[in-house]
């Protein structure tokens, strides 16, 4: 018995103001918020608001914006928000561990072929013969925090060289930025379109891929309250069809290229009204295609990628070891594999 | 030693606070100064002790200090000047140290003086658990530590009670009677001025110039509480000085 | 009326309050009443585990700190980045307080500019501070450092103001050396307003911490908090929140130490 909760008792007076309005189809009108991020990694959302599959669907988005994963997987646990795509975080974990969110679909993966997440070596380490990511033994590696998914590659990359690396938490994104181009730390991984720029400025090096070491890496993935996945299935299933078909549009124009350029143009543009809004267009655009990365169709996800990631937040002793795979993760609602 | 007082002259920015004053100390009498409030009096004293720069005039001594005078002009405050985290030695020793004396002629300068004052089994004690009198007590033993050749005392009793300033007048006697010393006494009360002066200079108030100089011949160790012709003194000084007083109250505090 | 005998009656009294006595043990009893409540509260559900977690639970968490030995992993760097930072700080802030307390011309030209860093978030100067200081202990001293500096000039330079002025013209009536008026007068003088001063920057410096390890620290009080705050572990966040908490309650009681051995003429 949950007295003090929050939720359940907006849910309740939410019940008693809509009883005498119940009319028509079940989905009519429903009011959802949807947590983002103003990432390219987000845009599927974003395709399906502007194109209108989310109104298809008989859901009135509301995009509620912020400035990193943490506080928005905090405001879906808590209600204030009810989807969102995320990395997967020992934050997250914790969170599903407490009973407060589920993921449900996948968003954001690594395929071999197309262009991910890059190893940055700092200029300084490069130099010093940090050409690729098996000398980066003794070295620093930025992380924004532990049990951050840049964390989770790091750690899977120096495993996989056999490396002993520390790892530098600096919070944020800008910090690292700073920190790796004035050689405060040695390496870092991060989404292609900050990484080429960076390179291209000849501050930092590109020195390997992620891909490489994280095979079908599942980087992001679709998130809900653990009370929408049990109790709101039509409306969550209604949430992924027309989140999948903007993924669909998204890949078919950004990342197969298969719906010719002036589909991509238009995506470009489309994508561009959230994500970087305050550059111009034509200095935007490259950012914007360079940061495509495939969206899973149907927003199937990599259940073995979400394992290991899992299995190691457990033994990074990150989150508690109880925490099950079902727990993590509502599979009832799309394809994986 | 003397000190004598060339035609002093001080105001602070507009305001004359003395004017002409010319005044010979004698060494080994007290020189008691009276005036009403606002007549430069505790100005004429820091300037006499070396604290102030007069605006014209000066202070000159007269032969030179005893050898042993380790500070030739010291003050006693009316506010004791104690500090507080210093035991009575502590405070004692403080004036001592900085002229290089330490060790055992400091303890014996220690001893001799509160022995003086009567203050030795409260050597260790610290200010705040001392009455009012006791510290006055030794802010003079510290001031007799460093054997002045004259004391500058500013309104030295008038932060005690009356029966205290009674108890302090006869330890100021007695002190000046076994040794006697030469002091400028700068008070607003005329009994005590005419119970220690041997010459008392009356002020006048702005700007403070020297109405009177009365001398009392009476020795000091005959002169006691009622004593009909002191009381005839008092009572010249107070018609000398009544008007003044009275416009003194009546004015507002601007000076410092 | 007139020939009765007026009426008796006591004088209400209405004094008393208004002076706060020392009373032992009810700030400890009004602490583990709360943590009982907490307790109740989340052992029966009727606070979730996303509001509050259980203190026993905290309580386990603690103990795992202190049995795996990584409690002293995560203590010794933050109470060295303390002692170092808030040393470096205080000692900067006094001498400095003093100069101003001492010297107009330091006065006129420092107040100002001390003024202008007061109200600065020290957090926001981290960043700059890496790239000055590097990203290892330095930056991690000068924000402590600076975060404890400003609080303590401005005390001092109060309490230097507020030493009693008779004292000082009391030494220099006496003879006294410069030096000395300023060692065993002045300084000794303003001590209570420095020593109080000290209890507010050290406070400052305790908060500063955390900021301090927001930037590459993989051990610390600061970072283990930050950590349990991004994986949403409320036990380990409450466990590490308390230690700060008995850090600070140590701290002042240092202060409060050094008061009584320096400050003992007072009371």
């Amino acid at each position: 018995m949950n007295y003090l909760d929050r939720r359940k008792l907006l849910g309740l007076l939410g019940v008693a103001v809509t009883l005498p309005l119940i009319v028509g189809p079940a989905l009519a009108e429903t009011k959802i918020n949807v947590g983002a991020l103003r990432f390219t990694s987000h845009a599927a959302s974003f395709v399906a608001f502007e194109r209108g599959y989310f109104a298809d669907e008989g859901l009135d988005v509301e995009f509620k914006f912020f400035q990193a994963a943490q506080p928005m997987a905090v405001a879906i646990a808590s209600g204030d928000a009810d989807y969102g795509v995320t990395a997967i975080s020992g934050g997250l974990v914790s969170l599903a561990d407490k009973g407060a969110v589920k993921i449900i679909g996948g968003a954001l993966s690594e395929e071999k072929g197309i262009d991910g997440q890059k190893i940055l070596a700092s200029d300084k380490a490069f130099q010093a013969g940090v050409t690729d990511p098996s000398k980066l033994d003794d070295k620093t590696f930025a992380i924004t925090q532990s049990g951050s998914s840049f964390h989770y590659m790091a750690s899977k990359i120096a495993d996989k060289e056999n490396v002993a690396i520390s790892f530098k938490p600096l919070q944020k994104v800008g910090a690292i930025i700073g920190a790796v181009k004035s050689g405060q730390v040695d390496a870092w991984s991060i989404v292609p379109h900050i990484a080429k720029p960076l390179a291209k400025s000849g501050a930092v090096h590109i020195i390997g891929d992620v891909s490489d070491y994280i095979p079908d890496y599942q980087v992001t993935t679709v998130f809900t309250s653990a009370d929408n996945a049990a109790n709101k299935r039509a409306q969550t299933e209604a949430f992924l069809r027309a989140f999948s078909k903007g993924a669909a549009d998204f890949n078919a124009a950004l990342v197969d290229k298969t719906a010719g350029d002036a589909a991509a143009e238009d995506m470009v543009k489309l994508i561009h009204k959230y994500v970087y809004a305050d550059r111009p267009y034509e200095k935007a655009k490259p950012s914007i295609v360079n940061g495509a990365m495939r969206i899973n169709e149907g927003a199937a996800m990599n259940t073995a990628s979400i394992q290991d990631q899992l299995d190691w937040f457990i033994g990074e002793d990150l989150v508690k070891d109880t925490v099950t795979f079902d727990t993590l993760v509502d599979t009832s609602y799309v394809k994986t594999y | 030693m003397d000190l004598q007082l060339e035609k002093i002259c001080h105001s602070y920015g507009s305001l004359e606070v003395l004017s002409d004053v010319s005044l010979d100390i004698p060494a080994g009498k007290i020189v008691c100064v009276v005036g009403p409030s606002g007549c430069g009096k505790s100005t004429l004293l820091r300037i006499i002790g070396g604290l102030e720069r007069p605006d014209s005039g000066r202070v000159v001594q007269i032969g030179e200090p005893p050898a042993d005078s380790i500070n030739p002009l010291t003050f006693v405050f009316q506010d004791f000047a104690l500090l507080p985290w210093r035991s009575v030695r502590g405070n004692i020793s403080l004036v001592l140290e900085d002229h290089g004396i330490r060790g055992e002629r400091c303890d014996a300068i220690i001893d001799d003086v509160l022995a003086r004052t009567k203050l030795s089994e409260f050597k260790k004690a610290l200010p705040r658990q001392l009455s009012g009198g006791m510290k006055q007590r030794v802010a003079i033993a510290r001031a007799l530590a460093v054997n002045p050749a004259v004391m500058l005392m500013d309104e030295p009793l008038s932060a005690l009670d009356s029966q205290t300033r009674e108890l302090l007048m006869d330890d100021l006697i007695s002190l000046w009677s076994r040794n006697p010393f030469t002091a400028v006494y700068v008070t607003h009360n005329l009994q005590e001025a005419v119970r220690l002066g041997h010459e008392i200079v009356v002020l006048s108030r702005r700007p403070g110039v020297i109405r009177e100089i009365v001398a009392i011949d009476m020795p000091l160790s005959e002169r006691t509480m009622g004593d009909a012709g002191l009381e005839a003194k008092q009572k010249y000084l107070w018609n000398l000085m009544r008007e003044e007083a009275v416009a003194a109250d009546k004015e507002l505090i601007s000076v410092p | 009326m007139s020939h009765e005998q007026p009426a008796k009656k006591p004088v209400v009294f209405r004094g008393g309050g208004f002076a706060p006595r020392r009373i032992r043990w009810i700030g400890l009893a009004v602490f583990f009443v709360l943590i009982g409540l907490m307790e109740i509260g989340t052992q029966t559900g009727f606070i979730t585990a996303l509001t509050l977690p259980k203190p026993s639970d905290v309580f386990g968490t603690f103990v795992h700190l202190w049995e795996s030995g990584l409690l002293w992993k995560h203590l010794l760097p933050s109470v060295t980045r303390l002692a170092v930072g808030a040393t470096i700080g205080t000692i900067a802030g006094i001498s400095l307080g003093i100069s101003i307390g001492l010297f107009s011309y330091v006065r006129a030209g420092l107040v100002p500019l001390v003024a202008a860093i007061f109200p600065i978030p020290k957090i926001a100067l981290l960043p700059l501070f890496v790239i000055w200081f590097g990203i290892d202990e330095g930056s991690k001293y000068a924000l402590i450092a600076l975060g404890t500096f400003t609080p303590t000039v401005v005390a001092t330079y109060s309490a230097v103001d507020n030493v009693d002025r008779t004292l000082i013209r009391m030494g220099q009536s006496f003879g006294l050396s410069w030096r000395s008026i300023v060692l065993k007068i002045v300084l000794p003088g303003a001590m209570p307003g420095i020593l109080s001063g000290l209890r507010v920057s050290l406070a400052i410096a305790i908060i500063l911490l955390v900021a301090a390890e927001m930037l590459g620290a993989e051990y610390g009080v600061g970072a283990y908090i930050l950590e349990a705050g991004s994986l949403y572990d409320l036990e380990r966040l409450f466990a590490g929140v308390a230690i700060l908490s008995v850090l600070g309650v140590g701290v002042s009681a240092l202060v409060g130490l050094v008061e009584t051995r320096l400050l003992g003429w007072r009371s």
